[in-house]
């Protein structure tokens, strides 16, 4: 019972940490998808008085490509209403129309600068970023994101104020030991094997409990989030990934406790 | 072997235990310290394996200065060296042979070699029946000759005992000494035995320090 009790008291903060550390694993990489998914639909358009000259990149944003749309397209789509005059005045006073494509989804202040940026340019007329929608859930999803972040290091805090109470616990009950271990010329590191079996043990618990939760998660995520989202989560699926870095995670964090201790204890 | 001049020992540099003490132990040296209780005979013990931090003079156990002791070189000298303790310091979840087997573990030695070893030093205390027994399963005399045994694993240049006897009977006291004297006699170790009961009838040639509030003499 003792032996349970202790193996929980280290066990629970650590396994609510890397449910906080899959919980926001999944929404990075919903918000990346999402991200990718809009940025290839995404382009600002601008109308120029002349063909638009390259541009390297906007508000330290690389430009991918600037496409310009075909004129004679646009006067074919106009010219049944037209006369011949009208269609001959407007080939000569029609602007150029071009779409800049960028390597990634700008932000709000982003776009503002981009904006700014290409209204220094003296040849644009117009600028259209068509921003507004795809924004707003782009925006959400951020905030959520960060949200889960300072919500996930504020529990990783917690988590290693109680792993490394309940490892000075550990040390204390195997304080004898250790020091008989260490009258015989055994290391601090040595002496502190059992420890270290039962923080690798706990972890590895820790670690196959949350990839658990998290294939339970995704396997009900229909159940969980809004259909709008849902559409965003079918090439999240990969889970390998996440479970390995739940994994390093679950033993890095008890470790570098256990480590940091260590030393101190090494330094006293 | 061990070399102390103006040594001085106290808990946390308040009164003095040992003060100005100077001796020389040489290799193959069989060693009585003796005093009152409270005499500091066991804290003098502590300096020489470096569980008690050196307040002025030197101290050399085996050419490491414990004065300037850095924790590799404590943890060195320790492999060096056999410790008895009166409470026996046994671990008490290890059996008898893990237990022995400690030092050997602590020096790397492979499996096989360690079990052939504890074996041959099971013979040699009469515990060979023990083996896969717990501390708590054993008396007191039992547990003293697994300690001595577990001293002797790895062939140490000099055995610590702080008063080996303390809790024992006449009859394990004797194994125990029988144990310490053969160790002096056929392996060569320097022995240093703590003790406020030194055997009538050790049989073999030996030194005794006494202390007496805090001063450190030869007595004849």
């Amino acid at each position: 019972m003792k032996l349970l009790k202790s193996f929980l008291s280290f066990s629970l903060p650590l396994l609510i940490m890397l449910f906080m550390f899959s919980i926001y694993l999944v929404v990075t990489k919903v918000v990346v998808n999402y991200k990718e998914n809009i940025i290839n639909d995404y382009a600002i358009l601008v109308i120029t008085n002349t063909p638009l000259s390259s541009i390297d990149s906007l508000a330290n944003i690389k430009v991918k490509n600037i496409e310009p749309l075909s004129r004679k397209n646009i006067i074919k789509k106009v010219k049944k209403n037209l006369s011949e005059t009208s269609v001959d005045l407007l080939q000569k006073k029609l602007p150029y129309f071009n779409k800049i494509y960028l390597e990634e989804f700008p932000t709000t202040v982003k776009l503002e600068q981009i904006r700014k940026e290409l209204s220094g340019i003296k040849n644009i007329k117009k600028i259209e970023t068509f921003s507004n929608d795809h924004n707003k859930l782009y925006s959400l999803l951020v905030l959520v994101q960060n949200i889960i972040f300072i919500l996930f290091a504020a529990v990783l805090l917690l988590s290693i104020l109680l792993l490394s109470k309940q490892i000075k616990i550990w040390f204390f009950e195997h304080n004898e030991r250790i020091s008989i271990i260490q009258l015989h010329g055994g290391s601090l590191l040595y002496s502190s094997k059992p420890i270290i079996k039962i923080i690798v043990g706990s972890a590895l618990f820790s670690s196959l409990i949350a990839s658990s939760m998290l294939f339970t998660i995704i396997s009900n995520i229909q159940f969980i989030v809004e259909p709008e989202i849902m559409e965003f989560i079918p090439t999240v699926l990969s889970l390998e990934m996440e479970v390995f870095k739940i994994f390093l995670l679950s033993i890095i964090i008890p470790l570098i406790t256990f480590f940091g201790l260590l030393v101190k204890y090494k330094l006293k | 072997m061990i070399f102390a001049k103006n040594l001085t020992l106290s808990y946390d540099n308040k009164k003095n235990i040992i003060e100005d003490a100077n001796f020389m132990i040489k290799e193959r040296e069989f060693i009585f310290i003796s005093g009152s209780s409270g005499s500091g005979k066991s804290t003098m013990l502590k300096s020489f394996y470096g569980d008690l931090p050196i307040k002025k003079g030197n101290l050399f156990v085996n050419k490491c200065d414990l004065f300037k002791k850095n924790y590799g070189k404590l943890l060195a000298l320790r492999k060096d060296l056999g410790i008895v303790f009166q409470d026996y310091k046994l671990i008490q979840d290890y059996t008898i042979e893990e237990n022995i087997m400690l030092p050997l573990k602590v020096h790397n030695y492979a499996d096989d070699v360690s079990k052939a070893q504890v074996k041959k030093l099971l013979k040699h205390v009469k515990l060979s029946h023990k083996i896969g027994a717990y501390p708590a399963e054993l008396s007191g005399g039992e547990q003293q000759r697994v300690a001595v045994a577990r001293a002797l694993a790895h062939n140490p240049s000099i055995i610590l005992a702080d008063e080996p006897t303390g809790n024992l009977d006449d009859y394990s006291s004797d194994m125990i000494w029988t144990l310490l004297k053969n160790a002096n006699e056929h392996l060569g170790i320097t022995i240093v035995v703590v003790t406020h009961r030194i055997p009538t009838d050790m049989g073999i040639k030996y030194r005794r320090f006494n202390i007496e509030e805090g001063v450190v003499y030869e007595a004849s």
